[in-house]
């Protein structure tokens, strides 16, 4: 009895060792079949055709199937049941383990050994995948349906606006064109002369006694013109005032301004003016 | 070359002769927002700065009938902020080759008893008006595009109504004179803004009535 359990015991390390040798032989494939049509596409991506793209596609998915066709095969023992443990980890440099992974793998540490000897999720992934699961589950078969359609439909939708671009877009412009303007000129002239001189804006007056009923006869309005009503065109007349022989006499005239200015508050009805000689 | 009168000349030079190189437009306040993405696009990466800013124009009268003009502005969003006087000489249109109309600008600085102080030298006040809106700059170029509101009772500011359904867009450059370079710039900025609006150098003599 004994006996017979070690050797039914033998036969199972065997088989699980041919299915492994298999199975390392068939990634190898997988393997090659990947550099070369990744060497293709970085060398030859000039000359490559899209049905030699296909074929290489075509290529790995038969050996992807092969491997699939190999796990699931019922003389392949069940490598799920079988447990891997990390009996040593070692930061120091391992040049086998190097060697057999072409340089992949160079150190045996705790810090890249989760990663590669990982067979399951992380638990927090686990538990988000399971959620993910329940929610969908909950969701009866005729609602996903609907939700399939309204999804398809929009996508279709979608689909079109990104194929007829040019129309809509061209319709879109030629309406904003038309029937929006994005300024007035008159509006503009309007601002400017606002900014400029005061035009269309409230004239300021001074505390006072104001005649009613007539309007912009302010008591500092009658000695002088308003800003709006001088011609700008002055420069010619100012310049001629600073070189002039007036000159000194303004230069001179400081010292006056304040009395004069008194004067002219006191006498509201604005007949005299401070400039005024 | 106009300049100002010698007696408010500000006594330290170096500003003295400075140009401003204007060009102005408008925009709907409908399409004030595409324009103010352009401007954010087109200008310079900065946090896009508002104002609101109150202007009072000064007038002194001279014996020759054309009165000397002051503007004196202050910052409403910035109460404790010094005053700022300006002075603008007479905008030249000048030919084709100058793509933006040019007047001279002083600039300074002044106290919050500005209006005290132009009162006592025998300014009056002309009109007044309230501006509030964006400041956007591009290198020495600056984009302020703000709308116009008038005061209703003198002074009062809380109580304003707007001019129009449109702000008032000002392309500017300050520049040493003669240096009519700069408009060359200003003309192809403006240029990126068509057909959004029409920055142009507008006579504001012809604008009088």
């Amino acid at each position: 009895n004994d006996r017979s359990s070690r050797v039914f015991q033998q036969r199972e390390e065997k088989q699980l060792e041919a299915s492994v040798d298999t199975l390392i032989s068939l990634v190898a494939h997988v393997k090659n079949a990947l550099q070369s049509f990744i060497a293709k596409l970085e060398n030859e991506y000039e000359r490559l055709t899209w049905p030699s793209v296909l074929d290489n596609f075509a290529l790995l998915s038969g050996q992807l199937n092969t491997i699939n066709r190999l796990l699931k095969n019922e003389k392949t023992p069940s490598f799920r049941s079988q447990v891997i443990i990390p009996l040593v980890l070692s930061q120091e440099r391992d040049d086998d383990l190097a060697k057999l992974t072409e340089k992949r793998v160079p150190v045996f540490s705790h810090e890249i050994v989760p990663d590669y000897l990982r067979t399951k999720p992380d638990p927090e992934v686990e538990e988000q995948e399971k959620q993910l699961s329940a929610e969908a589950a909950r969701i009866g078969p005729d609602a996903a349906q609907k939700q399939i359609q309204t999804l398809n439909k929009m996508c279709s939708n979608l689909l079109e606006k990104l194929n007829n671009p040019r129309e809509d877009r061209d319709a879109e412009s030629a309406a904003s064109r038309q029937n929006k303007a994005s300024f007035n000129p008159s509006d503009t002239n309007a601002l400017v002369a606002a900014v400029a001189f005061g035009k269309g804006l409230s004239k300021c007056r001074p505390p006072g006694p104001v005649a009613p009923g007539i309007p912009g006869q302010g008591p500092m309005m009658s000695g002088g013109p308003t800003l709006q009503q001088v011609t700008i065109g002055g420069a010619a007349g100012q310049q001629a005032g600073m070189g002039g022989p007036v000159a000194p006499q303004q230069l001179g005239q400081p010292g006056k301004i304040p009395s004069s200015i008194k004067t002219n508050i006191k006498s509201a009805s604005g007949s005299i003016h401070p400039y005024n000689r | 070359m106009e300049a100002p009168p010698v007696t408010v000349m500000p006594v330290t030079g170096g500003t003295i002769n400075m140009m401003e190189y204007l060009l102005q437009g408008s925009v709907l306040d409908l399409a004030l927002e595409s324009l103010l993405h352009r401007l954010r696009g087109l200008c310079d990466n900065m946090e896009p700065e508002t104002f609101t800013d109150h202007e009072l124009v000064y007038l002194l009268k001279g014996q020759q009938g054309n009165p000397f003009i002051l503007r004196a502005r202050r910052a409403l969003s910035h109460p404790n902020a010094p005053w700022h006087l300006r002075y603008l000489g007479q905008p030249e249109v000048g030919d084709k080759n100058r793509y933006a109309l040019v007047r001279n600008c002083v600039d300074v600085a002044a106290s919050h008893s500005l209006p005290e102080f132009l009162n006592e030298m025998g300014f009056r006040m002309d009109h007044e008006f309230v501006t509030s809106g964006h400041i956007f700059r591009k290198g020495a170029m600056k984009v302020v595009v703000c709308n116009v509101s008038r005061v209703q009772l003198p002074g009062n500011t809380e109580n304003t109504e707007r001019m129009s359904n449109s702000h008032l867009v000002e392309l500017s450059v300050l520049a040493p004179a003669g240096q009519d370079t700069v408009s060359e710039d200003m003309r192809s900025f403006a240029e990126q803004l068509k057909p959004l609006i029409h920055l142009e150098k507008i006579d504001p003599s012809k604008q009088r009535h």
